[in-house]
């Protein structure tokens, strides 16, 4: 399929959501995020349209500043777009300040430096009112499942960034949300690692029936994931789905 | 690269640096304030000693030599004003008839003034009754005599030879005690009192009497003749320059008279007197003022401190990009002189703002150079703290950091590793420990803070006594660290079950993360404690020494006006109603004034209603020895021969409680001498209207009946304390000459030491002010940098989902902690440091305080403005989370 100009590409990918899914998890509708730096304003999306389905597994591709993660920001209701709407019809509504709806894995370290790694899980748990208890104990389940329980007690500063990014995974795991954005998950990490974390992201959407978007420069990473979409200096442009892969 | 690391720093970092810079003038405007008080207090000291005395110089013409040669060195003497000669005689009594009684009494002195002398001197005699020149009898003379201006008094001479003069006026003789020294000798040997009968002639008259100085039996009749000298008052403004410079003159006028003077030299020894009220301005500078800069300092190492975790990426930044150490340590020195000389600018100029407010004083020392000194030594310090808070940890980074080191923010609760040095060795409670024993010794008998020797050029400060507050104030500051410390790290599931209500499901995580951060915590809640403590002891001290010299006030005037009644006019208590009926008064107390004899000693006698006398004048239990001035008026009360003594009565008379005091009091009828038996009961130190030697306290109904006479010495008069001028002067109207009405607002003023009147009040408002500002800044400014550090923390839970309530529950928490720590521990430190400070700045109070003085009303605003200054810095913090988390984290 190719995007439709004019408006404002619109990707969608209804034709390869199982017909059991109903109900769009994000929605955006000519979305546009400008920014102003040094007084200059700095469009870093341009009238973006597209369809998240429950499920979908898609790859952003993209150069450095063509707008990927402020896309994946804008689907997770991190950033309010300046023009068009965003909508989140399959989860009820914004999931800002709605812990467990929406899960992110950042770019950057984005655990809480005065947490320790169970701690840092079972956040955005405890945010979303499960008790103490509960919370730890799914904390320890995801460590568990990525293999790095060990690490349960350690701090942020004391495991590396490869462990970092799957402690975050991990922690997006935990939760257990409907969709799952990861913003460049295996850019501090070597291949193997880097693999692994993919890996994880993968079963962990397949375990959960989530939506996975996964925004990463390296083409191995997206050839894993059955739909590719691709952004330049800020439009959605292209869409690429592997159907085979889909349905694997 | 200097000028463009700079540029970036005022750019990009204007708000830290601005908060360093603030800290360093904090401290530099606190020492050039205390600078300021110093320099206004020592001038003013000066200048108040040398106003109070009356005559400058008492000249002593020795036997043998010639009075007139000595006038002439005296007269041209460098520094002479006025020079007036004073002759001394002995009689061997005094006698007069009031109608059909004759009274006598002991030895008399007899002055002889010349007619300028009330001129020169203005301060020398008070007239009480009649004129003020002639024939005048010293007031306590007129009482034994029973005479009034216009009665006839005869003058026994030592010979037998006798004279009658007519009393002019009756005066009161304020400074008897100078008058009658005796010139020359030590202290020790001077008379302990000024004696008891009076009589000054003219001169003429008593050249008359006494020149040539025989008896008709041929014997020397005791005469000396003194110069009294008025000096020049163009003295240094130190009072202990002055008094060198003073006493130096008063030596050389001996050294040119060849021994033909002495001089008694009353200006040196007020100046002298000065010389300890200046240590003490030096005393007080070191304890409520240093721990102010140090608090400056400390809180200029927090601000910077705050921004150690962002200073460490940036530079491990720049050394990437190539950058040496030696350049990095040149931009942090670029950096230091930044804040520390934009802090003492502005310190300095908010100093002499303050100065000009406060002493009305824009300079910072007493002379050119002491200024100049106080500017330097302000400014160095607060170098010092810039270089101590910005260059110190940059380049300590520089040299130590590693990557590991780098993480030590964020500690482990379940640490096994050692904590600070100081904690393993225990040295906060050795601290204590040590602090407290050395308190103890300092404010224990015979403790004395200041000694300045009489006739010596040096004085003495007890620097030990410091040694004692300042180690019990860092080792309540590190008792506070370690307990905050063990109380978040290992108390933390006791702090989270305790945020509980306040955080709910968070209240855990909430704790959790404090326990990780617990040391910038312990150090902002120890920061904060200290600064509290500091605003709490400083109002403390300063309440209670106002107290005190509101205490002192009312011990001399008796209560908030009194009204003295002349000697020879009897008045009885019932004159009490007409003084009540003026607008104003509330109570009116008559105080029965006598003198009585035990043994050879003449005291005074005070007769007093004890049920009622505590209705217009405060009664502190200090005044007392044996029981409290409630008990003791009871005892008074209960049983009316009981007797109250002055301690150094019980000791000359060895008494001991019950024992029998006959003493001998003037019969109303017979107006002899008559025997009063009373029985000890008790030992009064201080008394209103009393006199500092000793005196007795007695029932006024039991003296009343022994002696027949219920005549009143003086009504104290209470006004509630308002508008007591005002009463004062409609009484005066009222009652005429007949009585002296005093009021304890003139009192207030001319008792107080210097450092009651002039400086103190000053001081403790600049004081008062600055411990205000040190803990809303140790409070809010370190809070919310804490809370800017951690805008990352915040925005990375507001990107998981946290609500803005949810967010409020974290900040709170920790805010709600640094409030409830700060508060309790500064108000433990306080408490302690309050008592510490009064314990060992005993000598500065007069009379010494029974208890605190706790000025609640200040306290509650420090406590208020502290919360507020947190709640604002929680508040800045929230607003900060209600922004995108996205751009929050963007722009870190």
């Amino acid at each position: 399929m190719t995007p439709r100009v004019g408006a404002g590409p619109r990707l969608d990918a209804e034709a390869v959501t199982s017909p059991e899914r109903t109900g769009a998890v994000v929605e955006c509708a000519a979305v546009s995020r400008t920014f102003l730096r040094g007084g200059v304003a700095v469009v870093a999306v341009r009238a973006a349209s597209c369809t998240v389905q429950p499920g979908m597994r898609i790859a952003l591709t993209g150069s450095s500043g063509s707008g990927k993660s402020t896309l994946l920001h804008l689907l997770a209701g991190l950033e309010t777009p300046t023009a068009g709407t965003v909508g989140w019809p399959g989860l009820g509504g914004s999931p800002a300040g709605r812990a467990g709806t929406v899960g992110v894995v950042f770019q950057g370290p984005s655990l809480v430096p005065a947490l320790d790694v169970v701690e840092n899980i079972a956040l955005p748990l405890l945010l979303a009112g499960l008790g103490e208890d509960e919370a730890v104990e799914r904390a320890g389940a995801a460590l568990g499942r990525l293999g790095i329980g060990e690490l349960g007690r350690k701090l942020p500063d004391e495991i590396s960034g490869g462990q970092a990014q799957r402690v975050a995974v991990a922690r997006v795991l935990a939760s257990r949300p409907r969709l799952i954005l990861a913003d460049e998950p295996t850019g501090q990490l070597d291949h193997d690692t880097g693999a692994r974390v993919v890996s994880v992201l993968l079963d962990t959407a397949q375990e959960l029936g989530a939506a996975l978007v996964v925004s990463t420069h390296d083409p191995q990473v997206a050839q894993r994931l059955p739909h590719r979409w691709r952004m330049d200096d800020g439009r959605l442009t292209t869409r690429d789905t592997n159907a085979a892969e889909d349905r694997a | 690269m200097n000028r463009i690391w700079l540029r970036g720093l005022v750019r990009r970092r204007a708000g830290r640096l601005g908060a360093a810079a603030a800290g360093v003038s904090v401290a530099v405007a606190l020492l050039a304030c205390l600078g300021a008080f110093l320099a206004a207090s020592q001038a003013s000291m000066t200048a108040r000693a040398v106003r109070d005395v009356s005559v400058d110089w008492q000249v002593q013409v020795e036997p043998g030599s010639d009075p007139a040669a000595v006038l002439d060195t005296v007269r041209t003497a460098p520094g002479t004003v006025a020079a007036v000669p004073v002759g001394f005689g002995q009689a061997a009594g005094l006698t007069a008839t009031t109608g059909a009684t004759t009274r006598t009494t002991g030895a008399a002195d007899v002055l002889g003034l010349p007619d300028t002398y009330r001129a020169t001197f203005p301060g020398e005699l008070r007239t009480l009754a009649g004129a003020g020149n002639g024939v005048l009898l010293a007031q306590q003379t007129a009482a034994n005599l029973g005479v009034a201006p216009g009665d006839l008094v005869t003058v026994h001479l030592l010979g037998g030879t006798a004279t009658s003069v007519r009393v002019d006026g009756v005066v009161d003789l304020p400074a008897a005690n100078s008058l009658f020294q005796t010139v020359g000798a030590p202290p020790g040997s001077q008379p302990t009192a000024p004696p008891d009968n009076v009589l000054l002639l003219p001169a003429g008259q008593w050249q008359g009497l006494f020149a040539p100085p025989t008896s008709a039996a041929g014997a020397p009749t005791p005469v000396h003749n003194q110069i009294h000298v008025a000096r020049s008052h163009d003295l240094p403004p130190g009072p202990a320059a002055a008094y060198t410079q003073e006493i130096g003159a008063a030596h050389n006028l001996e050294a040119q008279s060849a021994g033909s003077a002495v001089v008694g030299d009353n200006l040196g020894a007020a100046l002298g007197a000065a010389r300890s009220d200046a240590a003490y301005a030096q005393v007080l500078f070191v304890f409520l003022g240093l721990p102010g800069a140090v608090l400056a300092g400390l809180l200029t190492g927090a601000v910077t401190a705050a921004g150690a975790t962002r200073r460490r990426g940036e530079q491990a930044l720049a050394r990437t990009r190539g950058v040496t150490s030696a350049q990095l340590v040149r931009l942090a020195a670029v950096e230091t002189a930044l804040v520390g000389l934009s802090g003492a600018v502005v310190g300095l100029g908010a100093a002499m703002l303050v100065g000009q407010l406060a002493f009305g004083s824009v300079s910072f020392g007493a002379t050119t150079a002491t200024a100049l000194a106080w500017t330097a030594g302000a400014t160095l310090v607060g170098l010092v703290i810039a270089v101590a808070s910005v260059l110190v940890p940059a380049y300590r980074d520089l040299r130590y950091a590693t990557v590991a080191s780098a993480r030590r923010g964020v500690g482990r609760v379940d640490s096994r590793g050692p904590g600070p040095w100081w904690a393993r060795y225990g040295c906060d409670v050795v601290l204590l420990v040590g602090g407290g024993l050395l308190v103890w010794a300092a404010s224990g008998n015979g403790y004395q803070l200041v000694l300045a020797p009489e006739g010596v050029p040096m004085i003495s400060v007890s620097y030990w006594a410091f040694a004692g507050p300042a180690l019990l104030w860092v080792g309540a500051g590190l008792l506070t660290w370690r307990l905050a410390d063990l109380a978040l790290g290992r108390g933390r599931r006791l702090v989270g079950r305790a945020l509980r209500p306040a955080a709910g499901g968070l209240a855990q995580t909430a704790a959790a993360m404090m326990a990780r951060r617990r040391r910038p915590l312990a150090r902002s809640i120890v920061l904060l404690a200290l600064a509290l403590a500091f605003a709490a002891s400083t109002a403390t001290f300063n309440a209670t020494y106002q107290a005190q010299a509101e205490a002192d006030a009312q011990l001399t005037n008796g209560a908030d006006v009194t009204v003295t009644e002349s000697p020879g006019v009897r008045v009885g208590p019932a004159a009490a109603s007409a003084l009540a009926a003026v607008p104003g008064v509330r109570e009116v107390e008559p105080l029965q004034h006598r003198f009585a004899y035990i043994g050879a000693d003449l005291q005074d006698l005070y007769g007093v209603r004890p049920a009622t006398i505590t209705d217009v004048t405060a009664l502190q239990d200090t005044y007392f020895q044996g029981g409290s001035a409630r008990t003791l008026m009871a005892i008074l009360a209960a049983a009316p021969d009981s007797i109250l003594v002055s301690a150094e009565t019980v000791k000359d008379y060895q008494l001991h409680p019950g024992d029998l005091v006959n003493l001998r009091l003037q019969d109303s009828a017979t107006t002899q001498l008559t025997t009063v038996p009373f029985h000890y009961a008790g030992i009064v130190n201080e008394f209103p209207t009393a006199p500092k030697d000793s005196f007795f306290v007695a029932d006024a109904a039991y003296l009343t009946a022994r002696t027949g006479s219920d005549a009143v010495g003086a009504f104290l008069v209470d006004t509630g304390g308002r508008n007591v001028t005002a009463v004062a002067a409609q009484i005066q109207d009222r009652l005429g000459p007949s009585a002296t009405v005093t009021d304890i607002a003139h009192t207030r003023s001319r008792v107080g030491s210097s450092l009651t009147a002039v400086d103190l009040a000053g001081l403790t408002r600049v004081e008062l002010g600055f411990a205000l500002m040190l803990a809303a800044a140790a409070g809010g400014l370190v809070l919310a940098l804490g809370l800017t550090e951690r805008r990352r923390t915040f925005a990375i839970t507001t990107a998981l989902g946290a609500t803005h309530r949810q967010l409020r529950a974290l900040v709170g928490a920790e805010t709600a902690v640094l409030t409830v720590g700060g508060l309790v521990a500064g108000a433990a430190v306080g408490w302690l440091l309050s008592h510490v400070l009064v314990a060992v700045l005993t000598g500065v109070f007069d009379p010494p305080p029974a208890a605190l003085t706790i000025p609640w009303t200040y306290l509650a605003g420090a406590a208020l403005i502290t919360v507020t200054g947190l709640a604002s810095a929680a508040a800045a913090a929230l607003r900060q989370g209600r922004r995108p988390p996205i751009s929050v984290l963007r722009e870190l």
